[in-house]
């Protein structure tokens, strides 16, 4: 049900949670509120969003978490001169809620004086080891993960300081678990979302920022943008106050900044439309979240090319890529060195006024009106209840996300680019878009074969899903 | 042609999906009988697909880093089990950081596996090929073993 938790209830299921693990014994709200009260404007996450929602430039963050809490301080240390908001990356097992393998990793990144994780395994250093990061850094540091039941990693998290914490209950199901049911990752992010409205009571200002780019691969924005509409409506029944909706770079930069420049619209009218007026929002874009190229010159200008667009397209943040995107996690060398890229292309293009032409308005019209039957057919599906909705919907294929591992998800969807490397629905599968839109994306699949003197087909998108990592947008036959 | 079973997998606590479906309809495509068992498998989870299916090959992925731990002894438990001639496969981004691949490929074949693809290698040309013949050889008593 998509309605405030019963405080009882929360109360009883937060025993259980913070039991689940030693340190959730650390937890004491009382403490945290005032921990949260006395961090200095500067470590406040949607106070800076504010400043940069008011002056209109674009924030950077890169991604960054390793296993041992005094070698991540120096990640981030060495990060922050470049950074406008830092992350906290969470390692794999604890998105899975393994907190003894993380426990093997920790010792084993001992004994190996390197880390053997993939993140920071933040609920086994617990409160404390949190609270360490948030005093050494000067900047807000935001939690990042794909984690689909993040109960006890939330408790943990905001106690021990961080002011931003990234997920939602389908964006941290669909592209990061296999078996888990929709209703529970739906329900277990209320929890998180309700946690978070807790400390927005005591004056405690945490951000919450659903997942935008969910399998990452030629997602049509329809799809994400629900999918972030839906998360924000959750998001804000629980008391959630600031909000940030993402979107991930598709590569076609008329599509990409009208994707973005609706996603806030799109976003304020449901959020109103649904009676929630006290909430501030602002939007995120997630550089290229597919393949990327082995050679970091090329690495480079996609990189850039994403700085540009983000800029172009007003968001209020940006998640920076790094040169080793695709051999895996990158040195923090190269971590910087995404990011000097990306301010550099920024301030290339922050001076331009707004870029408008016809055919950036004409594809905000189409996400529009995408957008609106998805969520029409959602909100039927509900029959008022919104949380019944997005898992019923996810049932009919209504809302379905390309190339991702959960089996909630149908799977049947199949995007290709355009002749101008727009992503476009190749198999629409069971999303309810009207005659004309559903004929626009065949004529425009029809337009591309033509030119390439083949059928569409999936080695098509086959071809589209590797073409970056090979040096064009579109996966042209050789 | 001969039908061979072989088993497809993510390891570990790895979600990434693209490359694996992407792997499926490659290795159908050409003949092999595919058992997907998708992503986040564990080593036991593709032990049983592979006796279940009479599997000669295991194809393992991970691209999520943290091949060390999730492919540790995975070699010893397919011999515990009686899966004496299984082919080993192992691709992707198997370590945190970048790394010399070469070392890394290394280390992974003296683990057990019998060829190793480190880092992107988004070619998919002859590795179909390479599979058979190392099916056909271990039948023969024979394992591979680069490096």
């Amino acid at each position: 049900m998509n309605t405030g938790l019963d405080t009882q209830k929360f109360t009883e299921e937060r025993k259980t949670v913070l039991q689940s693990w030693p340190t959730g014994s650390e937890v004491d709200l009382e403490e945290a509120f005032a921990f949260h009260q006395s961090l200095p404007k500067k470590k406040v996450c949607s106070i800076r969003l504010q400043e940069a929602l008011d002056q209109q430039v674009v924030l950077l963050q890169p991604r960054a978490g390793v296993a041992l809490v005094d070698e991540h301080i120096r990640l981030l240390s060495f990060l922050q001169e470049e950074s406008d908001l830092l992350p906290t990356t969470i390692d794999a097992y604890t998105r899975q809620n393994k907190y003894a393998d993380a426990q093997k990793g920790i010792e084993r990144s001992e004994q190996a004086q390197r880390s053997l994780l993939n993140g920071f395994p933040a609920v086994n250093h617990g409160v404390h080891g949190c609270r360490s990061i948030i005093e050494a850094l000067d900047k807000p540091v935001e939690i990042r993960h794909g984690t689909p039941d993040a109960r006890l990693l939330t408790e943990i998290a905001l106690a021990g300081g961080f002011t931003s914490y990234e997920g939602g209950g389908i964006s941290y199901n669909i592209p990061y678990a296999k078996n888990v049911p929709l209703e529970k990752s739906i329900r277990d992010w209320q929890y998180v979302d309700h946690l978070v409205g807790i400390y927005e009571a005591h004056g405690c200002s945490i951000n919450r920022e659903p997942f935008g780019p969910l399998s990452g691969t030629l997602v049509p924005p329809c799809v994400s943008h629900t999918v972030a509409i839906i998360e924000g409506l959750l998001a804000l029944e629980q008391g959630v106050k600031s909000l940030t909706l993402g979107y991930g770079q598709a590569g076609n930069l008329v599509q990409d900044i009208a994707a973005m420049r609706v996603l806030k619209k799109l976003a304020d009218g449901y959020f109103r439309q649904m009676g929630y007026t006290d909430y501030q929002l602002s939007t995120v874009f997630h550089q290229w979240m597919g393949g990327f190229p082995e050679s970091e010159a090329q690495a480079f200008a996609v990189i850039s090319w994403g700085g540009v667009v983000a800029s172009l397209s007003g968001a209020t943040k940006v998640i920076v890529k790094t040169p080793h995107e695709a051999l895996g996690i990158p040195t923090k060398e190269a971590n910087r060195d995404g990011l000097l890229a990306t301010r550099q292309s920024i301030q290339m293009v922050a001076d331009l006024s707004p870029l408008d032409t016809l055919r950036i308005s004409e594809e905000e019209e189409l996400i529009t009106s995408e957008v609106t039957c998805l969520m029409r057919s959602v909100i039927e599906l509900g029959a008022g209840d919104l949380a019944a909705g997005a898992v019923r919907a996810f049932e009919a294929g209504v809302i379905d996300v390309p190339f991702a591992p959960a089996v909630c998800n149908a799977g049947k969807v199949l995007p290709v680019r355009d002749n101008d490397g727009a992503v476009r629905l190749f198999d629409t599968g069971s999303m309810p878009l009207s005659s004309d839109i559903l004929a626009y994306h065949r004529d425009k699949i029809a337009h591309r074969a033509k030119q390439e003197k083949r059928e569409a087909s999936f080695q098509m998108v086959i071809d589209d899903i590797y073409a970056i990592s090979k040096g064009r947008l579109v996966g042209r036959p050789t | 042609m001969e039908q061979i079973n072989v088993v497809l997998g993510v390891i570990g606590s790895d979600c990434h999906a693209v490359g694996n479906k992407i792997l499926e309809r490659y290795f159908s495509a050409e003949g092999f009988s595919v058992t997907n068992l998708g992503v986040m498998v564990s080593q036991d989870e593709f032990i049983d697909a592979a006796i279940e299916t009479g599997a000669e090959a295991i194809l393992v992925s991970s691209l999520y880093g943290h091949a060390e731990i999730d492919c540790e002894g995975f070699r010893d438990r397919c011999l515990e089990r009686g899966l004496d001639h299984v082919v080993l496969y192992l691709g992707g981004n198997l370590v945190v950081g970048k790394t010399d691949q070469t070392a890394v490929e290394q280390k992974f074949l003296d683990m057990g596996f019998d060829r190793v693809f480190s880092g992107s290698h988004n070619e998919l040309t002859d590795q179909a090929q390479l599979l058979r013949d190392d099916i056909m050889a271990s039948r023969n008593g024979k394992r591979h073993r680069a490096g």
